[in-house]
């Protein structure tokens, strides 16, 4: 009865109430997108805009231009393959280095006692909420070569001359997973809190030594966490630019610098736009994966 | 029983470790503010200086004054698309374009920044090509780039708590005549106010730090924070940056937690209740 | 052919629209300049004396500033790009000309190096200089002389270009600009080549040259090198003139004990201007041309070059300057030096192209 009541009003009001969401989503998303994989196909030129019509209309005749030149020269092209790999290369380590450090944090957060948990999620969850910029800037000061870990380590005799880290791969890995740590422990202490602990006592119980019990159950218990986690800081590190370019050295191969310097150094929008489909291309595996994840999620919480 | 309890020194040296490397940088940035020197990393004695030199800014001011306006404009915009878009999600889920709809509220939250900057900025200098608006760039095309990078936070949070919620207080005021839309807003949106308050604040926050957006979408006069601290930032370290990052910080810690603590002594009281109800029946 | 008509009449009915706006006295003025450019008195001076708001907004490279311009409708009424890059948008249509009547003041202008800026925008038609420099050398005097000796001369390119000498550089810090024109011309001259060539083999030779000391350039920057100079961070600069003097000027502020200074190379180097130019879609085109006025005012001219240590074609403007930054050679090259530099010409392209292509192998180390 009730159900059928709720269908009997929709109708109407139905296509209005999902038609809004999903047109702004699609003007200010997707139809962005297709404007990007059009402008790929385009050249070009000094003026404004920066590239040619794909279409144009003379004396009746409808002529499309198609200019496949810019996927030619970026396949042909070493130098963008190779900052393809070295940015999966850069993300997929710092995603490593954020699962080795916040699966242990996410771990005992929610091993603690309760009263504590919220708190130390807080103490996680509050840089998050100060500027990611601050927090960028932060590290400049640190690792200089006349910085404060330098000279730390220096007074220890650890060193005797500075290490070089600003402006190199060390930096940006440091600066990733510092910003990016707190999407780790999150999805990952989600999972970690609402295990069941009578799995592992069963596990003791049967004699199983703490560590096995880990990875027998604790580790594929938590697996969805994981994966959740890794791409939520593996995606967006792909495409990072603030790190790369404020801790990075001008070696440092992003591809999301890469994008910037096309766009506002080279004026070439039509190669940019290339760049980005090849790059969304490049995402499309983790990103369905993600969205499959989600759904998932969802089914859960029904 | 005891087995189950994690080694506590090692808890404590991983949970050390871990909040060391999220709080020591942020305790130095606070700490050398207060450094008399305008050289950063050598400490020359104490001073407030930089907190004064920071009030005679006016870039720094201005861009700041700025920042929150578009934040202000951008969250409560985002809270209401955003809210629709949820509820959405959570209970007309069952049409064909669904898969697409909800890849379009997932996606932005993974899409590395400078793809979706380069994508609206086409689209706006299409649009402008096509139909002479929006004519140019400034605090309106930033605005509508932030709403987009807003609503899909906003969206699955609000679509999570709507999910939860118990449908008889809704079902019961249909029963006795009211109109949908009525129901939506006497009875569903108080319930799910928590849920767009921490939307609206995520929403704040992401607004007010967001660069490479803002980057792609300004125009004259349309200088935002992050943009200025970028900017300055990448000239070198600068005192005045370490004053207003220890201002910036103060305020928000302060925000959250006494948010958090509020949320919390909520929840409590609401589970008081609901006990107290259930002891009675 | 109807429908063109009705296209006409809708169209200059639009026009109309906007023009009645334009009718009213304009209260407001969007500048865009290069960050670190101005003195502090300037904008408040002007709005003083106007009753125009100015709303001033920063770059950093003629690159970013082009991207905008391209984009369209940037809303700016005044950007000031180097000469080599606004001819090439001049060409492309995006400035319009300068109302000469409504700018008294350019007869304060120095004749010679207004026509040095001809061949960017010929008769001066669309633009006014706003300041001049030269690229050149940077040094940490005390740190280089102790690493190289007191007898190495500094006045050539060949410490930055024999890595016999730019390899013993490496420890203490090099910086090369973050500009492929101005490198590569640097290079191509360096080699021997016309700095302004169009054969792409003599970038390609440029390349290998700058190859050898790739090694060795510990950052590629245009601003930040300023501070890192001052602070002792690098020792050697690629630079432009007045950014090395400010970071002298700094450094002397904070009363560090080692030498900064700026040489000119014996053999040449490039000179550039910086030109205020009116975009075509500028909303406040009044204002636009009563801020060159306000510009060229010998005494406000002054005082920019007071604090930025950039010189400026305003010939009536250097005995108001400060004596010692007026007779600093290093700011104000003599006729002797005049002589042995080289402006920066546009280049076509695909030569644009070669050379921004090559500029991102040579950054990256590839």
């Amino acid at each position: 009865m009730k159900s059928l009541n709720f269908s009997r009003w929709f109708p109407s009001g139905r296509t209005t109430v999902i038609g809004v969401p999903f047109l702004f989503l699609f003007v200010f998303f997707l139809l962005p997108f297709l404007l990007v994989v059009g402008i790929s196909f385009s050249q070009q030129q000094l003026g404004i805009p920066p590239y040619t019509p794909l279409t144009k209309m003379e004396d009746d005749v409808f002529t499309l231009v198609l200019n496949i030149g810019h996927y030619k020269f970026m396949l042909g092209d070493d130098l963008y393959f190779a900052t393809y790999i070295s940015s999966v290369q850069m993300a997929f380590v710092s995603t490593v280095l954020c699962l080795l450090i916040g699966y242990p944090m996410a771990y005992y957060i929610a091993r603690a006692s309760e009263s504590a948990r919220d708190t130390l999620m807080m103490m996680v969850m509050l840089p998050f909420w100060t500027s990611y910029l601050i927090r960028v800037y932060a590290w400049i000061g640190i690792l200089k070569n006349d910085g404060f870990l330098n000279q730390f380590l220096m007074w220890l005799g650890v060193i005797d001359t500075p290490l070089r880290l600003y402006h190199t791969n060390w930096g940006v890995y440091i600066g990733m997973v510092f910003s990016y740590l707190p999407f780790m422990i999150m999805p990952l202490y989600a999972h970690l809190v609402k295990m069941d602990l009578r799995l592992l006592e069963a596990a003791y119980d049967l004699g199983a030594r703490p560590w096995k019990a880990f990875v027998q159950v604790t580790l594929p218990l938590s697996k969805n966490g994981i994966i959740a986690g890794s791409l939520l800081v593996f995606i967006p590190a792909v495409g990072e630019y603030v790190i790369p370019e404020l801790l990075g050295g001008s070696d440092t191969l992003m591809i999301g610098r890469v994008m910037w310097d096309e766009f506002f150094n080279n004026m070439d929008w039509p190669m940019a736009a290339t760049v980005t489909c090849a790059m969304v291309l490049l995402l499309l595996v983790p990103m369905a994966l993600f969205q499959h994840y989600q759904a998932k999620v969802m089914e859960e919480v029904k | 029983m005891s087995t189950m309890k994690p080694s506590k020194p090692l808890s404590y040296a991983v949970l050390g470790f871990g909040y060391a490397f999220l709080y020591l940088p942020i305790a130095l940035l606070i700490i050398y503010s207060f450094n008399e020197s305008k050289l950063v990393t050598v400490w020359s004695g104490f001073s407030t200086k930089w907190y004064w030199a920071l009030l005679e800014d006016d870039e720094l001011i201005n861009a700041a004054l700025l920042s929150i306006k578009i934040a202000l404009m951008t969250a409560t915009a985002a809270v209401v698309i955003g809210t629709w878009a949820g509820f959405v999600m959570a209970r007309l889920n069952r049409f064909r374009l669904f898969p697409l709809f909800a890849g379009m509220i997932n996606a932005p939250l993974v899409i590395p920044e400078v793809i979706q900057g380069i994508s609206l900025l086409l689209l706006f200098v299409a649009m402008e090509q096509a139909f002479g608006w929006p004519e140019g760039r400034g605090v309106f095309t930033i605005w509508i780039g932030h709403v987009m990078l807003c609503v899909s936070y906003v969206a699955i949070v609000v679509q999570s708590r709507v999910r939860e919620l118990n449908r008889s207080l809704e079902e019961a005021a249909m029963d006795l005549g009211a109109r949908p839309l009525k129901v939506f807003f006497v009875i569903t949106l108080p319930l799910i106010s928590q849920a767009l308050v921490s939307g609206w604040l995520l929403s704040f926050t992401l607004s007010l730090d967001d660069l490479v957006l803002t980057a792609f979408l300004s125009g004259p006069g349309s200088t935002t924070l992050p943009m200025v601290i970028f900017s300055r930032v990448r000239l070198g370290l600068n005192p005045e940056m370490n004053a207003l990052a220890t201002l910036f910080i103060i305020v928000v810690s302060v925000g959250v937690v006494a948010g958090n603590l509020y949320m919390r002594s909520v929840q409590r009281k609401r589970d008081r209740e609901m006990q107290l109800a259930f002891n009675q029946a | 052919m109807k429908k063109k008509l009705v296209k006409k009449v809708l169209c200059s009915l639009l026009l109309l629209l906007p023009s009645a706006g334009v009718l009213a006295e304009d209260k407001v003025l969007n500048v865009y300049n290069w960050s670190d450019y101005i003195a502090k008195s300037t904008i408040p001076g002007f709005e003083k004396q106007t009753g125009v708001k100015v709303k001033y907004d920063v770059y950093d490279s003629d690159d970013t500033l082009q991207a905008k311009m391209m984009t369209g409708r940037a809303g700016y009424d005044i950007v000031v790009p180097t000469s080599n890059f606004m001819a090439k948008q001049i060409e492309a249509g995006i400035y319009q000309k300068l109302d000469k009547s409504k700018i008294p003041n350019l007869a304060n202008l120095d004749k010679a190096l207004m026509a040095k800026i001809q061949d960017a925008d010929p008769g001066n038609a669309h633009g006014v200089p706003w300041a001049y420099g030269t690229d050149g050398l940077g040094y940490n005097f005390t740190k280089v002389k102790a690493i190289l000796g007191k007898d190495t001369p500094l006045d050539s390119w060949d410490i930055l270009f024999d890595p016999k000498y730019v390899s013993k550089l490496k420890g203490c810090g090099v910086s090369v600009l973050d500009q492929a024109n101005d490198v590569f011309a640097v290079t191509l001259h360096h080699l021997g080549k016309d700095p302004n060539s169009k054969n792409p083999a003599d970038y390609q030779a440029a390349f290998e040259l700058l190859k050898k000391i790739r090694p060795y350039i510990t950052q590629f920057n245009s601003s930040g090198y300023i501070n890192d100079l001052a602070n002792g961070d690098i020792c050697l600069a690629l630079g432009w003139s007045g950014d090395v003097n400010i970071a002298k000027h700094r450094a002397a502020e904070a009363k560090r004990t080692y030498q900064l200074g700026y040489v000119i190379p014996k053999s040449g180097a490039p000179i550039w201007f910086d030109v205020m130019v009116i975009p075509k879609d500028a909303p406040h085109v009044d204002a636009a041309l009563k801020w060159i006025n306000y510009i060229e005012n010998p005494e406000v001219n002054a005082a920019i070059t007071d604090e930025v240590f950039y010189p400026t074609a305003n010939a009536a403007a250097r005995k108001f300057v400060k004596p010692e930054i007026a007779n600093d050679p290093s700011i104000y090259p003599p006729e002797s030096v005049m002589k042995t530099l080289f402006l920066l010409k546009p280049l076509p392209s695909d030569i644009m192209r070669l050379q921004n292509r090559l500029w991102t192998q040579l950054k990256t180390g590839r």
